[in-house]
């Protein structure tokens, strides 16, 4: 037993103390390494960003434009699509069927008749109606159609003989940017009023709380679809567009106050904090103070607030267009397609018009697993 | 306590007001007053109308007023009961009301009770039975309830009901009690219509609610005091329904306040696509006609049930929470 | 499950032997090696310090032994042995060895021997008690479930208890809720609760950490003249060497998931073996030493427990390493004097390995 009492010089790359790569990490790349092993959460996100693509691409996409009425095809159910071709073999070009209108003696109505003798070609790439992709390019490509004056329904038509395909692929690209745009002014207000409800507190706090108080004490669709009516009617000055933005004005003048909450707890439990205590008595202003040690801090969470928010945002646009109350025409959203939908009856013959609602919910879903896998990546402690 | 509930009903007075100004506002909000429908309409009925006409019933409704006695008459007369008139009924409010919000009450407070019981059990055994086959279940299902418009679900079911189940699907009741009297045999017709609206408008609520206490529960059992308990020797069962949900129920009654405006507002939009004799079909009309006393006197009293229910909220809280009851 | 021992003394007076003990979290980010091989004894009628920096592994022995060891940890290896005593008819009492890695966590057996003869006392007395309830329902609770007694007994009980626990109005007391009692006094009301079953074990996992010095003093005086009068055995789970000065028997240092050393509180304080020990007691001021002389801090910080590290654990922080023996092998636990244990290839050749 050797009593060793003569230190040993220990090389420099064994005083570092052993440490795992986890243990290394930063908060931002702990937060990002927890989200990616989330495979709800990157399911949410591929899924919202394949449903993004698509949904801009609409008028490449569908065949048909979304205005265009087709009267000989009110109501009409999607077409089929066959890989056989007309020789009866297996051919790569899918085709559809001729469509013939046919009275029925009994109910007295048209209905519509798929001719399984005439095949009719699909071809890719092109010409039919014309549009404008992005605002800023013109074409009349369309990715698939068939040759007139055949039209081809890939989900049927509306009750003017509109697409399906083309309305659902217009609407989502209202549903799916309202929540985003929404939530965005909803963290604009929301981080300003609770900032500085949290931040000086006293009376300030007290109006600020009151105020909320108020507004929550309102049930949210009813008062939404209050606000909505006091919107003057669409026309030359009033655009749809002016009524999308102001509607989603609307969604976050009553959907800020749950951020707004949320950053007011944050914001005063770093003002408790050290790092906030030490600021202060180091002098920094409290502009400083806010900007730079307390928003930073709280930014994950405003993320995370903000992403659990979109699906409520998504869901009260479709609440309100539902009951025409929201996105009027010429612009479509998935809540104003399924406006056509309100009545059994007409669910139960025509049920390709509650399409629209699968892509709400496929939509929302998405952006739910998104929010919670950022809470989860964020604070994998909380709920 | 008596004082602690004395104070919370003074706070919910005064939010009350403020209420009335917000709804005030709302009827004033839209172009055009209630006056020029009304002079539309008797100049549609028949003949011209005076000037004279035009200006007595300009001072009756006193359309030149300034707003601060514009409000205070009608908040007067909305607090003596007198609602105003709905210009397409032709009636005055108060007739249209009372029926239809009781049945937003009834059906309300029994979704209510349904998504709390259903939520407390739920949120119990999936926090117990965390990373389980069941958990991950009850999670696609909460998902799923989140995820579906409730008006959507409220159509899936109905066609549900009448193609598979072959019921009569729609309103509160069977077309041969719709007029009749109140018999005990109508009520149980009614009870039989009541389970597709509790269900729909429950289900997101459900969802939510079961979700948090889920999230509740496994705070609580992070907590301190249950590792105190289990290190008493309690057994699992005690120590979870005993120690952990009682103080887990606390959050729940909290946002208890948060969860009615969800089941409010779903009420009144599937009562249109399940044709119930609620406020929301009337409401919604209303809005859609710029019948605005109605509206507004609908949106006052979805408002003043929510502050109802709040304050139920908050007594609640504090009979269940020592700390808040000694206060 | 229970083999009796025949014998109607505790083998070497021990009440609770734990054999290398290893305890793993199984977390999302990887495996988090709580503990590595524990091996410690704890002698009946004794104070046992455990010392150690945090993250040591300290509160998991002690959750280990109570078989409370929260979700995602595991017990991977080792056993944990509890010596009851059994009163026999004739009046002999028979000592009987319970293997508690054995029993299901939420099983009957453990759950009679939690509260009963194993009870435990947390660190914080502002969240160790449950708000809901009053302290009489509370401590009742515990004398309710392992006692028989009908709830008039128990709250006398509860309210004597309380008295021994030098709680002022204890009759009054027992209707309070913990919400509207000081910390040292909820304190006083948790140590009353842990004793009201007369347990041969209390754990207390540093119990005076939230409290002020005052009321440290005060609850540690208790907690000594309680031990003294009522004869069980206290685990006395701190980092403050001090305390351990004033209350223990005999001293378990851990390192990083293992016991470095073991002995009786004054040769552990004189004559420390282990570099790890000695490290410590060089980084905290004692009465007597040069006023000039400084302190020294331990170099580098304790790993984090997701790293593995080849070897002795505390190699890459020793002063004494022994290059190709600390840096791959572990060293087995060795003699060193009366009760004395050390872990360290200053004292064996051995490895653990192989010994």
């Amino acid at each position: 037993m050797a009593e060793a009492e003569t230190s040993i010089p220990i090389p420099e790359e064994l005083v570092r103390e052993p440490v795992s790569e986890v243990g290394q990490m930063s908060q931002w790349q702990l937060m990002r390494l927890r989200f990616s092993r989330n495979r709800l959460a990157m399911t949410g996100v591929i899924g919202l960003a394949v449903m993004y693509v698509i949904v801009f691409l609409g008028p490449f996409l569908a065949p048909n434009d979304y205005m265009y009425q087709n009267t000989d095809y009110i109501f009409g159910q999607p077409n089929s699509i066959t890989f056989i071709g007309p020789d009866g073999r297996f051919s790569l070009r899918p085709y559809t069927y001729e469509i013939s209108t046919v009275l029925d003696e009994q109910s007295f109505k048209f209905v519509f008749v798929e001719n399984r003798e005439k095949k009719v070609p699909i071809r890719f790439f092109v010409r039919g109606d014309p549009y404008t992709l992005f605002g800023f390019i013109k074409s009349d490509v369309h990715l698939f159609d068939v040759d007139r004056p055949q039209r081809f329904y890939l989900l049927g038509a509306d009750e003017l003989g509109r697409d399906m395909f083309a309305r659902i692929l217009m609407g989502g690209q209202v549903s799916m940017t309202i929540g985003l745009v929404g939530v965005a002014l909803g963290i604009i207000l929301g981080s300003i009023m609770g900032t500085a409800s949290g931040y000086w507190g006293g009376l300030t706090d007290d109006i600020m709380q009151r105020i909320i108080e108020l507004i929550m004490s309102f049930p949210t669709v009813p008062l939404w679809a209050a606000l909505a009516a006091a919107l003057p009617p669409i026309s030359a000055t009033f655009t749809a567009l002016h009524r999308y933005f102001l509607i989603t004005v609307i969604l976050s003048l009553v959907g800020w106050t749950g951020l707004a909450r949320q950053l007011r707890a944050k914001v005063m439990a770093y003002r408790q904090s050290d790092f906030v205590q030490a600021a202060l008595a180091a002098g920094a202003s409290d502009a400083r103070i806010i900007f730079v040690h307390m928003l930073p801090n709280a930014a994950s969470h405003i993320i995370v607030v903000a992403a659990l928010a979109i699906p409520s945002m998504i869901l009260g646009e479709t609440a309100l267009s539902f009951l025409g109350l929201g996105i009027l025409p010429p612009l479509v959203s998935w809540g104003a397609l399924l406006k056509s939908a309100q009545q059994v009856a007409v669910v139960v013959q025509h049920p390709w018009l509650m399409i629209p609602g699968v892509a709400v919910v496929i939509t929302v879903l998405f952006f739910s697993f998104l929010g919670d896998g950022l809470r989860d990546a964020v604070d994998p402690y909380s709920i | 306590m008596a004082r602690y509930i004395l104070r919370r009903s003074g706070y919910m007075l005064v939010t009350m007001i403020f209420v009335a100004v917000i709804g005030f506002l709302i009827i004033e909000l839209p172009p055009g007053s209630y006056l020029e429908f009304e002079i539309a309409r008797l100049r549609q009925l028949g003949g011209d109308m005076a000037p004279e006409q035009i200006r007595a019933l300009e001072v009756r409704y006193g359309v030149h007023d300034p707003i601060y006695l514009k409000f205070w008459k009608w908040f007067s007369g909305f607090v003596r009961g007198d609602f105003g008139r709905s210009f397409e009924h032709r009636l005055p409010v108060s007739e249209l009301l009372w029926q239809r919000l009781g049945f937003t009450v009834l059906i309300s407070v029994l979704t209510m009770i349904f998504s709390w019981v259903v939520s407390i059990i739920v949120g119990v055994y999936s926090a117990t039975h965390r990373y389980t086959i069941p958990d991950y279940a009850i999670t696609v299902l909460q998902f799923i309830g989140l995820s579906v418009p409730n008006f959507l679900l409220a159509l899936v079911l109905m066609v549900f009901a009448q193609q598979v189940l072959g019921m009569e699907v729609g309103g509160l009741f069977s077309g041969a009690y719709r007029n009749a009297p109140w018999s005990l045999a109508k009520f149980i017709d009614l009870l039989k219509h009541l389970w597709i609206p509790i269900l729909v408008i429950g289900a997101s609520g459900t969802a939510w609610l079961s979700r948090v206490m889920r999230g509740n529960l496994l705070d609580v059992l992070n907590m301190q005091y249950v590792q105190t308990a289990r290190a008493k020797g309690l057994s699992e069962r005690t120590v979870i329904w005993k120690h952990a949900v009682r103080n887990a129920l606390h959050p729940l009654v909290m946002v208890l306040g948060m969860s009615l405006p969800g089941i409010i507002s779903g009420e009144t939009v599937v009562a249109i696509v399940l044709n119930m004799p609620t406020t929301g079909p009337l409401y919604f009309r209303a809005l859609l006609q710029q019948d605005m006393y109605l509206a507004v006197t609908f949106l006052m009293f979805l408002a003043v049930l929510l502050l109802i229910g709040n304050l139920f909220a908050d007594i609640l809280l504090a009979w269940l929470d020592p700390r808040i009851r000694f206060e | 499950m229970a083999k009796q021992a025949g014998s109607s003394t505790t083998p070497e007076g021990l009440v609770v032997r734990v054999r290398d003990l290893h305890v793993y979290f199984f977390t999302d980010l990887g495996v988090s090696r709580a503990l590595n091989g524990v091996s410690l004894d704890i002698p009946a009628g004794k104070v046992t310090g455990v010392v150690g920096e945090s993250g040591c592994g300290k509160s998991v022995t002690a959750l280990s032994i109570m078989r409370l060891v929260p979700h995602p940890g595991r017990i991977t290896k080792g056993e944990i042995l509890l010596y009851r005593e059994r009163e026999k008819q004739n009046g002999h009492s028979i000592v009987e060895e319970v293997n508690l890695t054995d029993l299901d966590p939420q099983g009957p057996v453990i759950r009679s021997i939690r509260g009963a003869e194993l009870a435990m006392i947390f660190q914080e007395p502002m969240t160790s008690l449950n708000p809901s309830y009053t302290i009489g329902d509370q401590i009742m609770e515990a004398i309710l479930l392992h006692q028989q007694c009908t709830r008039k007994e128990a709250e006398e009980r509860a309210v004597d208890i309380l008295a021994r626990a030098g709680m002022p109005n204890p009759q009054t007391v027992v209707r309070r809720y913990p919400h509207e009692l000081s910390g040292g006094m909820r304190q006083r009301a948790m140590i009353a609760m842990a004793l009201s079953c007369t347990p041969s074990v209390l754990f207390a996992d540093e119990p005076t950490t939230a409290l002020d010095v005052t009321t440290e003093a005060q609850i540690l005086d208790l907690m000594r003249e309680l031990q003294a009068a009522m004869g069980m055995a206290i685990v006395f789970i701190t980092h403050n060497l001090g305390v351990v000065a004033q209350m223990c028997d005999t001293v378990a240092v851990m390192y990083l998931g293992r016991v470095v050393e073991q002995a009786p509180v004054e040769p552990l304080f004189y004559d420390p073996q282990h570099p790890y020990t000695r490290a410590l007691l060089r980084s905290i001021p004692h009465v007597g030493s040069r006023t000039k002389a400084r302190l020294q801090p331990i170099r580098g910080v304790v790993p984090d427990p997701y790293a593995t590290i080849e070897g002795c654990p505390f190699h890459p922080r020793c002063d004494y390493r022994k290059p190709g023996l600390c840096d791959v092998r572990v060293p087995a636990t060795t003699q060193v004097g009366e009760n004395h244990t050390v872990r360290c290839f200053l004292y064996t050749e051995q490895g653990e390995d192989n010994g």
